[in-house]
């Protein structure tokens, strides 16, 4: 029975329809069901525990999302597409891994907030709870193949980063930050559930596959698709602080805790693009002249405009704010293309999912660095990074590897994903694909300037302030180094590794292409 | 492609934005045009007393930025919490014989998530008025 069908089967007055209980797959629901119980078991643990195990809430958090690593493992080595709820929620290769890469980089944003909200005047427990939750929607979010479901896993995973963002309270950016990501996002949501509403009064049905038939149809031809698919698209560029909707993501970053900062650019930017390839190649594709032309003028404008204005900035965290609007660029480049041809589509999933695999370890790792040097400076301004090598050379070497790396240059990871933004694109052909191959490439000599600007401060110049105390690093930023560091490296000297991911994700497309 | 299709997609892309445009255009003339109407028809007879804060037909006491006790807050909250539990319960009851075993698991998980939030509420004090 098709959606539409049971809709309006339930709109009958009187009709007494039986009720059959959908069947439930728990295997595949298995890592959301794994988070649920995380949140609910460190909600309890922080309400009935004393003020010295609040530590306990870290630890269990961390275990938990691991845990639900385990059930993506196995539902990756089971590798039977499931498909549950009338098509509403799919279980597939590309929900796979971006499942997995939501929940690492979780994992990594618990081992970098567990000395700073344990040594802050922090509320633990609370902390904790609405990492997992945020992580839940974004897991939501890689199986949301319905509209419905999409807004449900979109504001699962916002409404909790609302709260995150303006956690130091007591401090005027802190609360700027809150305040500012939560208009922004809540006037995001309703441009796009008004997209949302016109996509469903044109086809009837909310199930992405179900309107890809129709835009590839008569409705695709129609004004209101055109309508339709702007706004939604619009709604999502907001998320992935594309430009010109881009404006709340300095001040927010700046004013968030920096391990939120670290999440929201990494694993919340990552969650817009799951939610953006998902809408593009399910629904849209048939509609490639209109989201087309909008993801090639938001890629160029985000890109350039990310990349001039970090040129200025004096404050890191700020630098790494618009040199993550300028990464977000890079990623939208290869949808520009996408629509040209199936072949193309391939190339593009291929080319997203990789870069934000990449993506996702050298700027966690990048913030990991940040963290662990603003622990001992207590300032976020690029001159008291001067003569880092003098004392704590180990982090000057990490630090100099993910800026290289954010660059583009080679072994570093970093090449792989650029190299396949620029297959995916000169892979299209034609004029305007061969000038936003230009303006990539301009733009990363540009982003080379100020990344290599910080190597610079780090390894030449001399230390502000004299003081040339070892930096002592945590155990738990120890790891999430560690961890950053061997998949930026592992990746650009085998990119297979992550080529094979992306390959994997391509499933995607076919599921847009097959009808 | 070839360069016809190409121009043709291109005159496509731009008559799909033209209807964003056209849509943009009549939903800024519409607000402008009936706030216009209103300040060229209305009369204008200024008085100071017209510009009083409202408060309900008397006279204003005190300033408009008075405070307000931050706990009616918290209790609006809690009254969302049991606000959404009733949205959802009212349905799922009016069928609940259709729904059978699966429908009272169900409603069970999600009661019982939201009674964490008032256990939540209840033992960080925010229950007790003073």
């Amino acid at each position: 029975m098709s959606f539409p069908a049971t809709a309006s089967a339930v709109l009958a007055v009187g009709d007494a329809v039986p009720f059959r209980s959908p069947a439930l797959d728990w295997h595949a629901l298995a890592p959301e069901a794994v988070l649920v119980a995380t949140a609910v078991v460190v909600l309890l643990v922080d309400l009935f525990t004393a003020e010295r195990n609040k530590w306990l809430a870290s630890t269990l958090s961390g275990l938990g999302l691991l845990g639900a690593l385990v059930p993506v493992i196995t539902l990756a080595v089971d590798g039977n597409t499931r498909s549950l709820f009338g098509g509403a929620y799919v279980v597939d290769d590309f929900a796979l891994v971006m499942k997995a890469l939501f929940l690492v980089a979780g994992y990594v944003t618990i081992l970098l907030s567990t000395d700073y909200i344990g040594e802050g005047d922090y509320w633990e427990g609370e902390y904790y709870l609405l990492v997992v939750s945020s992580v839940l929607g974004m897991t939501l979010m890689a199986s949301a193949r319905d509209l419905i479901t999409i807004f449900v896993a979109l504001e699962l995973l916002s409404i909790p980063a609302y709260l995150l963002a303006g956690w130091r309270k007591r401090e005027l950016t802190g609360n700027e930050a809150g305040m500012k990501y939560y208009l922004m996002g809540v006037f995001a949501s309703a441009v796009m559930l008004y997209g949302m509403s016109l996509v469903y009064g044109g086809t009837g049905t909310t199930v992405l596959a179900g309107i890809g038939r129709q835009v590839a149809g008569s409705f695709g031809a129609t004004p209101v698709a055109a309508l339709g698919i702007v706004f939604v698209l619009v709604g999502f560029g907001f998320k992935v602080s594309a430009v010109p909707f881009h404006n709340w993501a300095p001040d927010t970053y700046e004013g968030a805790p920096t391990p939120i900062t670290a999440f929201l650019s990494v694993a919340s930017k990552a969650a817009g693009f799951v939610a953006i390839l998902q809408l593009i190649f399910v629904a849209f594709y048939g509609r490639d002249e209109v989201y087309g032309p909008m993801m090639w003028v938001l890629a160029a404008l985000t890109m350039t405009v990310g990349n001039l204005i970090a040129l200025r900035q004096t404050n890191v965290v700020r630098l790494f704010a618009y040199s993550s609007v300028a990464q977000a660029g890079f990623i939208l480049a290869p949808l520009a293309v996408a629509g040209d041809s199936p072949a193309v589509a391939d190339d593009a999933i291929r080319a997203v999912v990789s870069y934000l695999l990449i993506y996702t370890a050298m700027n966690l790792g990048a913030f990991a660095v940040i963290l662990a040097v603003s622990r001992k400076t207590r300032s976020g301004e690029l001159d008291s990074w001067g003569g880092l090598f003098e004392y704590a050379p180990g982090l000057t070497v990490l630090m100099t590897a993910f800026l290289f790396a954010l660059a583009g240059i080679p072994p570093l990871g970093g090449w792989f994903a650029k190299f396949q933004v620029f297959k995916a694109v000169l892979g299209a052909g034609g004029a305007s694909a061969y000038i936003l191959a230009v303006v990539v490439a301009v733009n990363s000599v540009i982003a080379l300037y100020y990344y290599a600007n910080l190597a610079r401060l780090m390894w030449f110049q001399s230390v502000p302030d004299g003081d040339r105390s070892p930096v002592r690093v945590p155990a738990a930023i120890n790891l999430a180094l560690a961890l950053c560091v061997a998949f930026t490296v592992a990746t650009g000297f085998f990119p297979g590794l992550v080529g094979h991911f992306g390959d994997a994700a391509t499933d995607l497309v076919a599921v847009a292409l097959r009808r | 492609m070839s360069a016809v299709t190409r121009f043709l997609a291109v005159s496509d892309f731009l008559r799909s934005y033209l209807t964003v445009g056209i849509f943009a255009g009549v939903a800024i003339a519409l607000v402008a045009g009936i706030l216009g109407l209103g300040s060229l028809i209305r009369p204008t007879r200024p008085q100071a007393s017209k510009y009083v804060n409202y408060e309900s037909g008397v006279d204003p006491v005190g300033v408009g930025w008075s405070q307000a006790e931050i706990r009616y807050y918290i209790f609006a909250l809690l009254f969302v919490l049991f606000d959404v539990e009733a949205v959802f319960i009212f349905p799922w009851a009016t069928r609940l014989e259709a729904y059978g075993t699966f429908g009272a698991v169900e409603m069970g998980i999600f009661i019982g998530i939201l009674a964490l939030g008032l256990l939540y509420a209840w033992r960080k004090g925010v229950l007790r008025w003073l």
